[in-house]
Formats: structure tokens, sequence, C-alpha cells
């Protein structure tokens, strides 16, 4: 298992959205020791305001999320003209094939499936940072 | 769901019970920890105690909940195990039952997703890349789906690959040091061998002038980076899925040629080549099982020659019937006659069958015609040998007869069978030495242009009836 450094082609840090605190935590500590600059939000409400403030280089989206849905922040990012280069990646527990299609169809560049799998997550981190 | 949820809780459990013998080392006096390791075990416990909590519970905010408590336990069992250099050895291997329990049912769960994918075949596929990541990325993405990947970093090592491995289908990233992707692409599409294996175009969005022409050198298809998985999917499968078919599509190819060899081998020797090939162009012409037909049959011989072979030490006897046979065959070859049989120096051939031209009793005429003017030339030729000269009769008739292969499933040739063929042998017996003689019915077939002589009478001995025969003197002019 090999951790990657971060591109530094693209400035910003990812921004993680994940309400369940456990696995928040978890995967922040992660991806700073993969060498990522993280900042993080609970629910879509916040995750739309950081976005703003920080214009992160990527999302990684959790769908179930409180207040607002990932679904819906992830469309209000894609009107948002400021916000919509964003890449961002679904997190979904769905591993159903439909599940993934509705989310490259609602508007997300990629997602990733419930318990993440790291490395796989990290190389695509590093596809849109490279792209 | 409930499936799904019942799966998750077993899942839940079996995390939970793999967790004992860390939990067990890491409160031996014995074992010290790091204070990062310590922190991620601590997490590891808080995660287990609420995947405790909501073990039982059977809803989809539960499964949500299990899956993200499962993924903390995984990711920090993960962590530890990345820095397993720094931990205490038996730290280590209590962490094994852990990381089985948290992977298998990864596998298990992408299984189903594969499972889930339906029908699609798993391919053997190259993936040629020169970014590690991408070709990680790729390997596990079409890991997961079930295919087999292998990966080159470079065009040359892609090429090094081709040589020896039947890939399915080829993923070639556009840019890379050294050989790139289109010359990979050039080269694949100029072997014979690799021509036909799908090729998928990898670049950024900025190359796309390159990728237009990557495709029209002949690549399949593209994919821009970062990947579209689902779309790397459904790529990977269309191209497996033209592979296979391109597969299939040679063993139809070479399941043809084989029963054109045996087509080739069956009448090759009996019809000349433009024959063979109008019934391998169209096979639904040629009826194998037999068919009632109406032919001009010719049966030749050379008078006398049974005791001419006699007198003859066997090896003029061959040297004769070879330069007599090999002459005759030409002749009757370029008539398009099909010659049934050879027997001794007597020949059987049929024209208007397998296929019919309109014009067979015509075509049988001139050939016959052919056939006696070139016995001038052999027998200059058999002079000069020291070798006696030969006179030939040619009988021909036309009637009904069954066209087909006859004989058994071990052995069978394409014959003819029928009262007229006996007709013929009837004719035959009468006719003169360097004589042709031409049934009626033959005759009625000529246009009034070929000159005959006198008719006469044969009395065809065991098919009781009279038959009226001409004999033929010169073609149409």
């Amino acid at each position: 298992m090999t951790t990657h450094a971060p591109s530094d082609n693209r400035s910003g840090p990812i921004l993680l959205v994940e309400d369940n605190e456990v696995n928040r935590d978890m995967l922040i500590r992660r991806l700073k020791r993969a060498g990522f600059a993280v900042i993080w939000a609970g629910d879509g409400e916040e995750a739309l305001a950081q976005m703003r403030q920080h214009q992160p280089s990527l999302v990684l989206l959790d769908i179930n999320l409180p207040i607002k849905d990932g679904w819906q922040t992830c469309k209000e990012a894609r009107e948002d003209a400021d916000l919509r280069h964003i890449p961002i990646v679904a997190l979904t527990a769905h591993a159903m094939d439909s599940d993934r299609l509705a989310a490259l169809e609602a508007g997300f560049d990629d997602y990733a499936t419930k318990p993440i799998d790291f490395p796989e997550l990290v190389a695509k981190i590093q596809g849109f940072l490279n792209a | 769901m409930n499936a799904i949820d019942d799966q998750s809780s077993d899942w839940a459990s079996r995390v939970l019970a793999s967790l004992a013998p860390l939990r067990e080392t890491a409160a031996r006096s014995s074992v010290t920890l790091s204070e990062v390791a310590a922190d991620d075990l601590a997490a590891i416990n808080d995660a287990a105690a609420r995947l405790t909590d909501i073990i039982a519970l059977n809803n989809s905010e539960a499964r949500h909940d299990r899956l993200n408590l499962i993924g903390a336990i995984k990711g920090y069992a993960e962590m530890l195990y990345e820095d397993r250099d720094q931990l205490h050895p038996a730290i280590v291997t209590s962490l094994e039952p852990l990381l089985a329990a948290v992977q298998a049912q990864t596998a298990t769960e992408s299984q189903q997703a594969t499972f889930n994918n339906s029908d699609e075949e798993p391919g053997f596929i190259l993936a040629v890349d020169d970014a590690p990541e991408n070709r990680d990325l790729i390997s596990r993405l079409l890991g997961k789906a079930g295919h087999t990947v292998i990966t080159a970093e470079s065009g040359q090592e892609a090429l090094d690959l081709l040589e020896t491995q039947a890939v399915d289908m080829v993923l070639l990233d556009l840019m890379m040091p050294g050989i790139g992707g289109a010359e990979v692409l050039t080269f694949m599409k100029s072997d014979e061998r690799l021509r036909a294996t799908p090729v998928i175009m990898i670049s950024g969005r900025q190359d796309m002038d390159q990728i237009v022409a990557c495709i029209q050198a002949g690549a399949d298809d593209y994919l821009l980076k970062p990947f579209n998985p689902v779309l790397l999917q459904a790529r990977i499968s269309a191209g497996i899925e033209r592979k296979r078919w391109h597969d299939r599509e040679e063993r139809y190819r070479e399941q043809l040629e084989r029963s054109e060899r045996f087509i080739r081998a069956t009448f090759g020797r009996y019809l000349s080549d433009d024959i063979v090939k109008e019934i391998l162009e169209n096979p639904e012409g040629l009826k194998l099982g037999g068919d009632l037909r109406e032919v001009t049959i010719m049966m030749s011989d050379i008078r006398g020659f049974t005791s001419l072979s006699e007198s003859l030490p066997p090896e003029q006897v061959v040297a004769l019937l070879n330069r007599y046979l090999g002459r005759m065959t030409e002749i009757i070859l370029d008539y398009r006659g099909t010659i049934d049989e050879f027997l001794g120096d007597a020949v059987l051939a049929v024209f208007g069958a397998p296929r019919s031209e309109g014009n067979d009793a015509q075509r049988a005429a001139d050939c016959a015609l052919a056939m006696q003017a070139a016995m001038a030339e052999i027998n200059a030729a058999n002079v000069a040998d020291g070798l006696p000269e030969l006179e030939m009769a040619i009988a021909l008739n036309t009637g009904k007869v069954v066209a087909g292969n006859i004989g058994s499933e071990r052995r069978s040739k394409y014959g003819f069978v029928g009262h007229e063929m006996n007709v013929t042998s009837r004719i035959e017996d009468v006719t003169g030495a360097g004589e042709i003689l031409i049934s009626d019915n033959t005759r009625q077939h000529l246009s009034k242009d070929y000159e005959t002589g006198e008719s006469r009478s044969v009395s065809a001995k065991g098919i009781g009836e009279q038959l009226v025969v001409y004999p033929l003197i010169g073609g149409a002019t």
C-alpha cells in the first residue's frame, strides 16, 4: 500500500463533507497523512459556504447529509458559476451501478463507494488534480 | 434491501469479533505504542463501541451508519498497517484478522456489483500510461469489475507486452515520453495479429485534435482524464464485446475456409477453377444432396488400348496415358466440363453439373471436337518418343441424370447415375476410331451450324430401344 504525495499544480485544499464524525475524522487523518491539505464540513449548506470561501481543489461529498443532502448540494454547486469547475466526488454507501450512474447524471464527477478504498480514492483525487 | 442490511450487520459482527486479538495485544504491558498508533487504536475502539450500539438495528439509516463505522475502522486499521514498520510485531500480527475482516466484505460487495453488471464478460486488458496513479486506478477499477489487467508504463513496454500477450483490448495513454500512444496505435494497426484488438485512447481534453487523428488511424474510442469510471466500464465492455465478435467472426471464417478446402478437395480435381470459385461464391446453387438435372454426358476412350497396353512395357503405357489424359483434362476443364472419372484410358465427363450454363451440349460438342483435334499433336509427340499413335472415340448424350455426392459418409464423390449414363456407354461402344457420335437428344440442343453426318441406328443392348445417333463432323464456324 502506497501513499501518494499531492500534486501542487492545483492549489486549494480538499473539502471533505461528511456528517458522520467517526468516519470524517478517520478520512481527515488519513488524507493528511497522505499529504493533502483538508478542510471539512458537516452538512450541505456548510459545504457550499466552504466552497465559496476556500475554493477547494476538489470536494469529497457524502450523499446522506443533514440540512441539505449531497444531491442538492451538488446541483447547487453546478448552478453556481463560481463553483461549477470544482470537481466533486460522491461518497456513497450504495454499491449498485444504477446509483453510481445516478450520481454521475446528477453532476458528480466521480464516486467512491463506502467503505472507502483509500488507495483508489487517492488515485482518483490525483487524477483530478493532475488533469 | 433487507438482504443487504443483513449482510452489513453480519459484516459488522465479524469486524467486531476480529478486534479481540488486537485489543488483547494492545492491553499487554510489554507492548508499547507510539502516540499516533495509540490514537488510531483509540479511534478504532470508539468506532467499534458505536458499531456495537447499532449492530442490531435494521433500517436503512442504521445500514448507512454501519458502513460508515466499518469504513472508519477499516481506515484506521489500514493506517496502522501502513506504519507497521514502527509497530510492535505482535500488534501487526493481531491486526491481520481485522484487516481480513474489513477487506473481505469489500471484495464481496464489489463482486456483487460486478454480478449486478449482468452479462459482462471479463477481459484481459493492457493499460498503458506513464502516470503510476492512472495505472493504479485503472487496474483497481477494472480489477474490481472482474477483468484481468496488465500495465505498461511506456510505449516500448506496451509493444514488448503486445508481442507476447494476447490481450482483448488496450487502454492507451496519448501523451507519454518516448514512444507515444499514437505510435503504439500505428504499430498495432499495421500488425496483422494486433489489428483487430480494440484500442481506447486516454488523454486530456486539450489533446482533442490528436484524439481525432487517432480515431482516424483506427482507435475505437477515447476517454478523457480524469476517468469517469462508468464510462470507462462501458467502453471496456463495448470493446471486449467487439473483440469477441471479431474472434467469433474469425472462427466462422476459419470454418468457412475449412469447408472451402473441402469443396476444393472434392471438386478441384474434376472441375475447372472457375466453377469451383463459382460454387464457393454461390454455395446455395449447389445441392450436395443430389438432384435430377439435364446434362450432356461425354465418354471417351482410346480404341484398342487394352490390347495395345498388353504389348507395351508398363512405363510406356503410363507415359502414353499421362500425356493423353493430361491433355484431355486440360481441354475438358477449358470447356468447363466436370470430369467424373478416369477409368484406365476412358474418361467420363459431364457438362451442366454441378451447375448448368445453358449451353452445356454446345460446350460438350466443342470440347469433343477440340479433343479430337488435339490427337494430332499428341500423336506427333508419341511418334517422336517412339510410342504408338492413338485413336480416340467420343460419345455424347444429353438427358436427365441424378447428380450428387454418392457414396457413404466415409467415402463419397460427386457423381452421376441414371439411365442416360448407360445410354451414353452404349453409344460409346459403337463409336469408331477418331469419331464423335452424338445422340439425337444432344443434336437437338445444337444449332444448325454444327455439321453432322448420316444418322445411324444403334440397338442398345439391355435398354430395349433403338437409338438414333449422328457423327459430329464439324463445329459452328
